[in-house]
């Protein structure tokens, strides 16, 4: 069994001397690949799939494969890709030239307490108090979008789970990577309450399959 | 803040996106759905974790250099 990693533009640079990468050439596509590990899935099973990602993309556009994409040989490869040839240069030129950031929008720790007006002191008006102050940080969350899409070549906004108020990918030029994390950094600045997650940048996960 | 609270962030990232991400080349994918689920399980602590240990913070990246 072999484990694919991403798809890659072929002819392209020799590949990363990590974990004995591998490819099989698709008229212009590779298809980067190891032997499958019989490994358990943990977080460092997860990092060290990332870390050959982020080597093949050092050098080269990639279009990451999903996690656990495992087939029988290469000729299983060649009929994969090569069902699914032109979509998958589609897809690849759809990332070309660019990485994903992640932000995830949370309630800062220390939050600043909603104004006391001295008399809200019953329980009912303590909770209005605190509803009227969570609905203006789930705002807050909200509005940075447009900010920081207008960085983007391509925005997907996920479901945020507790205690997020807002998640989305962006999908950002190689180049503009240093000014949408200047504008996280003025953002963050600008919004005290909220604490804004940024990470990356990742290979295109997020945008290889639309 | 410190390196492993800013790893333990990343790790909800890379769950989401390993996971969640990628294209689809072959139908056969061997990852389980109840794997995902269990990662997701280890991964709750983190998460709920983050609100509170996560004080304002930009993370720069996790992983090599561009």
């Amino acid at each position: 069994m072999i484990e694919l990693y991403a798809i890659t533009d072929d002819p392209g640079p020799p590949l990363p001397d990590v974990a004995g990468l591998r490819l099989v050439p698709f008229d212009g596509l590779a298809a980067v690949y190891t032997p499958a590990s019989d490994a358990e899935l943990s977080p460092e099973t997860l990092w060290r799939h990332e870390e050959v990602v982020e080597a093949l993309m050092a050098d080269r556009d990639v279009l990451p494969v999903r996690y656990g994409t495992r087939l029988e040989d290469e000729a299983a490869v060649a009929h994969a890709v090569g069902e699914r040839r032109d979509e998958l240069a589609a897809a690849l030129d759809r990332v070309r030239g660019a990485v994903e950031l992640s932000v995830r929008v949370v309630p800062a720790r220390e939050a600043p307490r909603p104004p006391d007006h001295g008399e809200t002191r019953s329980g009912a008006d303590y909770l209005r108090v605190r509803a009227l102050a969570e609905a203006g940080r789930s705002e807050a969350a909200h509005a940075l979008q447009e900010p920081l899409a207008a960085l983007a070549r391509a925005t997907t906004e996920g479901r945020p789970r507790p205690p997020e108020l807002f998640r989305a990918a962006y999908l950002v030029e190689r180049g503009a990577v240093d000014s949408f994390v200047a504008v996280v950094a003025r953002l963050q600045g600008a919004n005290p309450a909220l604490a804004i997650l940024c990470t990356g940048p990742w290979p295109p996960y997020s945008f290889a399959d639309r | 803040m410190t390196t492993i609270a800013e790893r333990d962030v990343a790790l909800v990232d890379l769950v989401d996106k390993l996971l969640g991400g990628g294209v689809v080349i072959a139908g056969d994918i061997t990852l389980a759905v109840a794997d995902v689920d269990l990662v997701y399980v280890q991964l709750r602590a983190l998460i709920s974790s983050v609100a509170t240990a996560q004080d304002k913070q930009l993370l720069p990246r996790m992983g090599g250099a561009l």
